[in-house]
């Protein structure tokens, strides 16, 4: 029953999904949208990487070299991967909680969520990083003296701390959520008899996500590219691998060093790209019709 | 016999006193018309009673029930209540349907099918069954407002409020609103209406209260408040609305 329940409450957040015939024949022409925007996004990359052979076959470089380091590129681009699969949801559930923190009536939690705020988006990333890596570090170590463990650990630490910087913007975002769903919305949701727990999951939160789902996804594109922050604590992530290869290209040919970097690019603007498409599809999935601006 | 009984009620925000000690008495079935200038605090007696804002002071019984108290939950009390606003509040999120529905799935506890049918036949009422997949934002303010009268009703409330329901409206829309009214005023709904409209007031109402700063100045019947108001503040009012 209570597992019932929790299901129906997520089906609410993106209401349009069942609400009617017509609402299924919207979910269909926005998962059809995706598809072909992702195959968009896939269809720019895969002309980078021609573009990266043909330069090869004019023998402005050895082709050869592209090849090769694709791999190894490979390898840094699952890492990556995971390392988004952690921090975007991460950020987002911090952002979330403190971003509700900061609207309630308590006192002590809306501190907390400031503080919070403050703290995490005041200081540098990178700052964070290398903070959380080595305290935890020290810490393992004084406890276990495994320092495998403790390398594990602190590298995971690392991610954790990045995710507690997104989550610091995205407090914020969440919060303008909140902030811009009118008072009347309350006041009516109260008069028909709904707890402010059901007043918040109702009629709250779906439309305080209408207006922050945009700025999210522009949240989840830019920490996507600052998970390359943390291979200074030691992550060999896409970034990383790319670096490591660039001193024997340099010596062998310069244009090498640009081919690294191009490639690169196209790997990270693939995942970019589907992140924030994702973001997009849900957006159409919360629009209201007749509320949105017409169409182009 | 009383639904609404009101003793003494006070409220203020901050310096600002905008309630000074008003008793009031409605009758099961009656509709009582509040008018009076702007500011005088007759939105704030109208959220007083459904417990939007706890009075500082005083107290409101619904069928002999002291609801400002600590034993009653609010949820309670504004389940036996309907209100509707000048500025509609439909969630916008959320089709006229599933505006209608979500109280009775929500608060009620119908299950999706009751509810269903039970909002369509509310929709019916007001006569807007043919727009219940409609958004709010894909209605006239006219619509907006008997769906906003409709999602109210959905609760078999014992008491609806109305604060200046036509108000916002444009003047071509106000009559549909009205007459909704005035059919939920012969069905014998008990009404507290503050309201701008002499003439919806002068046919439907049972008694008038004159309000003015925080307090009943007058309160009786449309002839005696329209035709021979016993106050000169009464008398400046009604002469000034109806010229």
């Amino acid at each position: 029953m209570v597992q019932r329940r929790w299901l129906e409450s997520l089906k609410t957040w993106v209401p349009r999904w069942r609400s009617s015939v017509t609402g299924r024949a919207d979910f269909q022409r926005n998962a059809t949208r995706f598809v072909l925007r992702v195959l968009a996004g896939l269809g720019i990359t895969a002309l980078g990487f021609g573009l990266v052979i043909w330069l090869g076959t004019l023998r402005y470089y050895n082709l050869g070299y592209a090849e090769s380091i694709l791999p190894g590129l490979g390898q840094g681009f699952l890492v990556t991967i995971r390392l988004v699969a952690v921090v975007i949801p991460l950020g987002f559930a911090l952002g979330f909680l403190f971003g509700w923190a900061r609207t309630t009536r308590s006192l002590i939690l809306r501190g907390l969520g400031a503080a919070y705020v403050e703290v995490f988006r005041g200081l540098p990333p990178i700052v964070l990083i290398f903070f959380s890596y080595l305290i935890t570090t020290l810490a393992i170590l004084n406890i276990s003296k495994n320092p495998f463990i403790a390398g594990d650990v602190a590298l995971w630490m690392g991610a954790i701390a990045l995710s507690l910087h997104s989550g610091a913007y995205q407090t914020e975002i969440i919060r303008a959520g909140i902030l811009s769903v009118p008072t009347g919305q309350i006041e009516a949701a109260d008069s028909v008899g709904l707890s402010r727990w059901q007043t918040m999951f109702r009629v709250t939160l779906p439309q305080a996500f209408r207006v922050s789902l945009p700025p999210l996804g522009n949240e989840f594109a830019s920490v996507i590219k600052d998970t390359s922050l943390l291979n200074i604590i030691g992550w060999l992530d896409l970034a990383q691998i790319g670096l490591l290869q660039v001193p024997a290209a340099l010596k062998a040919d310069f244009n090498l060093v640009f081919i690294i970097w191009i490639e690169i690019a196209l790997l990270y603007f693939v995942l970019t790209f589907v992140v924030t498409k994702v973001v997009r599809f849900v957006e159409n999935a919360y629009k209201v019709p007749g509320l949105e601006a017409a169409e182009l | 016999m009383t639904m609404v009984r009101i003793r003494g009620l006070h409220k203020s925000f901050g310096s600002l006193h905008v309630l000074r000690g008003v008793d009031l008495d409605v009758n099961r079935g009656d509709v009582l018309c509040i008018i009076g200038p702007s500011g005088s605090g007759k939105s704030t007696l109208l959220r007083c009673t459904n417990l939007l804002i706890y009075p500082d002071q005083g107290d409101i019984f619904i069928e002999d029930v002291k609801v400002n108290s600590r034993e009653v939950r609010p949820e309670w009390v504004r389940q036996q209540i309907g209100m509707v606003f000048q500025q509609f509040n439909l969630f916008t999120h959320l089709t006229a349907l599933r505006n209608v529905m979500l109280g009775l799935v929500r608060v009620k506890g119908m299950d999706a099918a009751a509810a269903r049918s039970k909002a369509e036949f509310e929709l019916e009422r007001v006569g807007l069954a043919e727009k219940k997949d409609a958004y709010p934002a894909q209605l006239s303010g006219g619509q907006q407002q008997r769906v906003a009268i409709a999602r109210a009703l959905a609760m078999d409330p014992k008491v609806m409020l109305f604060d200046e329901p036509t108000s916002a409206l444009d003047p071509e829309y106000i009559h549909e609103v009205l007459d909704v009214m005035k059919r939920l005023a012969e069905e014998g709904m008990t009404m507290m209406v503050v309201t701008h409209e002499m003439g919806f007031a002068k046919e439907v109402a049972d008694s008038i209260i004159f309000f003015n700063q925080g307090q009943i100045v007058e309160r009786g019947s449309p002839e005696e408040i329209f035709d021979r108001p016993g106050h000169e503040r009464t008398k400046a009012f009604v002469g000034k609305i109806l010229r």
